[in-house]
């Protein structure tokens, strides 16, 4: 270029870089430890100052909207704004994405949220940005301990990170036997109360009624269902950022066994239970299927799926391994957290407890088993009023409730994605799953470590 | 001059609508389904054939169920994406068409810089800028404001590279400098020589504009979450309470996959038929406009 | 003078195969250039407000880590990053089938279409190649979910001749970059084939009749005389399709969300960033990602800029 131009084009670059450095300078002032102000440590951890006429803002999903109304209803005095979104289904992590622009902003927090994902926890109880952790600490004062010791045994174990309780539970997903009384009186076999019965009816079923299945592992909580129930120990959270993960135990090994076993005899489905195949091909042909107590609901009384006729669906208690107590695993079960950021903390806690314990939402609104164990008998009193399904299924499901087994935590990772991109393309392609046990260990183990997780054996 | 056609060049042009018809086909076959599904229950479209047609019952009640969801959201979404997308629309055709004009016409200091910024800032991921944008805006307290994605939607380098070229190679610089020796003023020159022949590049760069606007999910998402959620935003939460992504949700909110369909449908009518009626401005091109010479 | 040279600068240009420079000696007058920052002056604000801010910020940020300087830390941290390489195969594999298909097959489709005389037909044709590019991608998940299972899909004959059973058969890993060149064009063609479009008909039909009355036939006619003139157009496409591949994401979101995840949330490099940032809460490592990314189709598209003249005036 021509050069006169040159000193006056050295200027204008000095002054555009002094003007860019200075702009990133003040954005990174902006957003960096704007979340001050701390004052009362009321309950447990620095909360801003209150104002009790302030509107919360409670972040809902669709499906629990009518929670929100139901509270807005009880509680016209309160004034309160209901944002939806989609409640972190199918893994989008939407929540912990706008929390950490939130954090990074310093300010616009929600005051309640509702997540459909049992994890949140892990990171919502954690520091990050310089901002303090964005779950209130409830415990320590902003829930009476009598509403707390009123969930289930270990319904607020996900929500609970170093003994501090960080959020209330919605619903508990206990897995089940699910079995049809009709085919099972049909054939001439008994309900199996462990694992190894279960394989050998498998088998049975296989051979003499071909086109009947027992199960499905199609689903990306297979693990939940099969490896949690079985006591398998490759979930196992033993500190804030250390877990355990073995799949060459012996639990694990008898299991994918198992599965390999029942899908070579043909009774395992490995589909989805959402999908095409599953409906067109199983209606009336499911003997047993393992899974969460929210199958009642989703899948047997659903007339887009099995339909299964009244009277001849049951829920049978989790198996154990021969000589084994028996645990049940568990697939959901949504948690609400309150903001430690809110301006209006009982307002926002009153909510929570509303929504989770009161009748007006949980047993006459809410379609999943309540966590809440008042609330949760007179939810099963409801289901078994109507006589849909046989056998003891109140009983049973009480029962699966306080059986979930504890060795199973809830990492920031999330297991189904794990399986779902490890496993399910290798079974689908007739890998066995026996073989891919180290597979699967590295899979886990590597995704525990990019979320910041030390693994051991 | 005999014009008979050769067995060769019929040859040629039977290859040519073949390939032609293919890529019909391949377009054209995803969206009939995705028609036919609408019309259809969760039911039929997983047992009745691809091409089955559903009914008119389930059509309505298809309709319905969507017009329920969350007493009426999808029309305040499809509101809320028109006012986006339009309102972008405006202010990128005010600040694109005279940027491109200038790139391409004027010579004035910075322009090749110009240019390449605009490349560089075109290439980087948009991962990187969610951030520092959701940053600044936040700083001037704009979030949930409709200006939060008006205000970025009009940034439109795409547009303004496309305006560069158009004018660039359509407009012959014999009649700007005919133009200008006369004395006219660089905006008359603009007004009176450039914008009349500019009628295919402001239809272009209008219209990818606002199919951008109206499909971007991400920065709305971030910006204005909740009622002022646009369209796609608010399929996405129609996606999450659909029971095959969310076995949660069944026995409270009724959304089907043909609902879903429907949903889909309705989304992109606006843009279809936008198009259908712009088609003629977006390929006119310089034959009107005149190089002879 | 300095009318008869543009004169003839311009003829030469409209005609002409190679590229010419033409060194011009051109009075600039400071009205016009003044002209020239008022018109530019819009776009320039928004271009630093929403591009040239931000990307410096990414930048800055790729060298930090909450706030302190840390050199290549980033970078470091990401290469080792077990889906690092992984993702790096997956999008150069989806990159070369995607620019190949669409600069070849967008070019074609254009040049038939254009070809056609009858108006109604090509704008009925043009039309149909259009209508899935409004389709974004929330909206396709579920049309993927059915396209792609062999149970229930309209191709499902396509499916089967390839021996895919099930939907999970259909999207396993070996696939992937095939099925991601199809649904990105599938979406993307169309605008382009209008933009070409548009840009063939900016050729004036002088030119053409000439050719014709020489007794140029079709193909020549299109490699002799439009595709030179296309050159610009075409390396525009070249460019932002590379941009657009290198930064794959939507797809392979849309797959995941369909498949449940067995199509991994970490498949390309670009939602790698997005998880870096969102999911491990490492803003850090994500603008290294995006620098890399950045880094690399700059170097890609040099080459479409230098060959295709996309920055001179003829």
């Amino acid at each position: 270029m021509a050069p006169q131009h040159s000193s006056s084009r050295t200027l204008r670059r000095t002054a555009i870089s002094i003007v860019s450095l200075a702009s990133i300078a003040a954005l990174t002032a902006c957003s960096s430890g704007a979340g001050g102000g701390g004052t009362s440590d009321k309950y447990g951890f620095p909360a801003v100052e209150q104002d009790a006429k302030a509107t919360i803002e409670v972040w809902v999903d669709t499906a629990r909207e009518p929670a929100a109304q139901a509270f807005q209803s009880a509680n016209p005095d309160i004034p309160i704004k209901i944002t939806t979104y989609d409640g972190g289904a199918n893994g989008s992590g939407t929540f912990q994405t706008k929390i950490s622009l939130l954090d990074q902003s310093g300010e616009g927090w929600p005051d309640v949220v509702w997540s459909t994902q049992q994890n949140d926890s892990s990171w919502a109880s954690q520091e990050q940005s310089g901002q303090q952790a964005f779950a209130a600490v409830l415990n320590k004062g902003l829930v009476s301990q009598d509403v707390l010791d009123g969930f289930a045994e270990g319904a607020l174990s996900p929500a609970t990170v170093d003994g501090n309780v960080y959020g209330l539970r919605n619903d508990l997903a206990q897995d089940v036997v699910w079995y049809d009384q009709s085919l099972f009186d049909q054939f001439g076999y008994t309900v199996p109360t462990t694992w190894e019965e279960y394989q050998e009816i498998g088998e049975k079923v296989a051979k003499e009624h071909p086109g009947y299945i027992v199960g499905s592992v199609g689903d990306p909580w297979a693990p939940e269902v099969f490896f949690w129930g079985a006591k398998a120990p490759i979930n196992e959270v033993t500190g804030v950022d250390t877990v355990k993960v073995d799949t060459s135990d012996e639990h694990t090994k008898k299991m994918a066994a198992l599965i390999d076993d029942l899908i070579s005899a043909g009774s395992m489905f490995q589909d989805s239970v959402f999908g095409a195949d599953f409906v067109t091909k199983y209606t009336g042909k499911v003997l047993m299927l393992p899974g969460p107590s929210w199958y009642s609901g989703a899948i047997f009384q659903n007339p887009d799926n099995l339909n299964a006729a009244a009277g001849t669906i049951g829920a049978g208690l989790p198996l154990a391994w021969d000589g084994e107590d028996p645990v049940a695993g568990n697939v959901g079960g949504g948690i609400w957290y309150v903001s430690s950021h809110s301006k209006n903390l009982e307002a926002a806690a009153k909510f929570a407890e509303f929504v989770t314990t009161s009748d007006d939402y949980q047993v006459e609104l809410a379609p999943g088993y309540p966590a809440y164990s008042t609330a949760a008998e007179a939810w099963l009193e409801k289901q078994a009023s109507s006589g849909y399904f046989v056998g003891n299924f109140t009983e049973n499901m009480i029962t699966a409730a306080s059986q979930v087994w504890d060795g199973w935590g809830y990492p920031a990772f999330s297991q189904e994605a794990i399986w779902a991109k490890a496993i399910t393309p290798e079974l689908a392609s007739g890998t066995s799953l026996v073989s891919l046990l180290p597979a699967w260990q590295t899979a886990i183990e590597n995704e525990a470590q990019v979320n910041g997780y030390t693994v051991s054996k | 001059m005999s014009r008979g056609v050769t067995p060769g060049q019929w040859l040629g042009r039977i290859v040519a609508g073949a390939v032609v018809a293919f890529f019909v086909l391949f377009f054209i076959v995803p969206i009939v389904w995705l028609l036919l599904a609408s019309t259809k229950s969760a039911r039929d479209l997983i047992e009745n054939p691809p091409f089955s047609l559903g009914s008119l019952g389930s059509l309505a009640a298809n309709f319905q169920s969507l017009v329920d969801f969350q007493n009426g959201a999808l029309l305040s979404w499809l509101g809320n994406s028109t006012l986006y997308s339009v309102g972008a629309l405006i202010l990128t055709l005010l600040v694109s068409i005279p940027a491109g004009y200038a790139l391409a016409l004027i010579e004035f200091k910075g322009r090749r810089p110009l240019l390449m910024i605009t490349l560089v800032v075109m290439l980087i991921p948009n991962t990187a800028l969610v951030l520092p944008i959701f940053l600044e805006l936040s700083a001037v307290h704009l979030i949930g404001n409709a200006l939060a994605v008006i205000l970025p939607f009009s940034f439109f380098p795409f547009g303004v590279y496309l305006t560069y070229i158009y004018f660039s190679t359509s407009i012959p610089a014999d009649l700007l400098a005919a133009a200008r020796i006369d004395g006219a003023s660089e905006f008359r020159v603009f007004r009176q020589i450039a914008l009349p022949l500019a009628t295919p590049v402001v239809a272009l760069v209008g219209f990818f504009n606002f199919v951008q606007n109206w499909n971007n999910y991400f920065l709305p998402f971030l910006m204005v979450p909740g009622r002022g959620s646009p369209v796609q935003v608010g399929l996405a939460e129609l996606l999450s309470t659909v029971p095959a992504f969310n076995p949660t949700a069944i026995g409270v909110v009724s959304i089907q996959l043909p609902a879903l369909a429907l949903a889909t449908v309705i989304s992109i009518a606006p843009v279809l038929i936008i198009f259908l009626f712009s088609q003629r401005f977006l390929v006119e091109g310089m034959t009107a406009g005149g190089t002879k010479e | 003078m300095t009318v008869t040279s543009t004169l003839a600068t311009a003829a030469a240009a409209d005609l002409s195969q190679g590229r010419q420079r033409v060194a011009r000696r051109k009075s600039v007058t400071s009205s016009q250039s003044r002209m020239g920052y008022i018109f530019v002056s819009g776009y320039t604000l928004l271009l630093l407000a929403f591009g040239v801010l931000p990307t410096l910020y990414a930048l800055v940020l790729s060298f930090t880590k909450d706030g302190a300087f840390v050199g290549i830390d980033n970078f470091v941290r990401v290469f080792k990053d077990f889906r690092f390489f992984p993702a790096v195969g997956h999008v150069a594999l989806f990159l070369v089938f995607w620019l190949v298909s669409l600069v070849v097959f967008v070019v074609l489709l254009a040049l038939i279409v254009h070809a056609i005389k009858v108006r109604w037909i090509s704008s009925g044709i043009r039309f149909f190649y259009y209508i899935p590019g409004a389709l974004a991608g929330a909206s396709s998940v579920m049309l993927w979910l059915f396209v792609l299972d062999p149970s229930v899909s309209p191709v499902a004959f396509i499916l089967e001749a390839f021996g895919f059973e099930s939907f999970v058969q259909t999207i396993s890993p070996d696939n992937l970059p095939v099925i991601f060149t199809v649904i990105a064009f599938w979406t993307g063609a169309g605008g382009w084939i209008v933009v070409m479009y548009g840009a063939l008909n900016n050729i004036s039909n002088d030119i053409l009749e000439a050719a014709r009355i020489d007794g140029a036939g079709p193909v020549q006619t299109a490699i002799q005389i439009q595709l030179p003139l296309l050159r610009k157009w075409i390396s525009y496409m070249g460019i932002m399709s590379l941009a657009a591949g290198t930064q794959l994401f939507v797809e392979p979101r849309m797959l995941s969300q369909a498949s449940q995840a067995v199509v991994p949330g970490d498949y390309s490099i670009n939602q790698l960033a997005y998880l870096f940032a969102f999911k491990q809460n490492d803003f850090s490592g994500s603008a290294a990602i995006s620098i890399i990314l950045l880094v690399v189709a700059l170097g890609l598209s040099a080459f479409f800029v230098v060959r295709g003249g996309l920055f001179e005036r003829d």
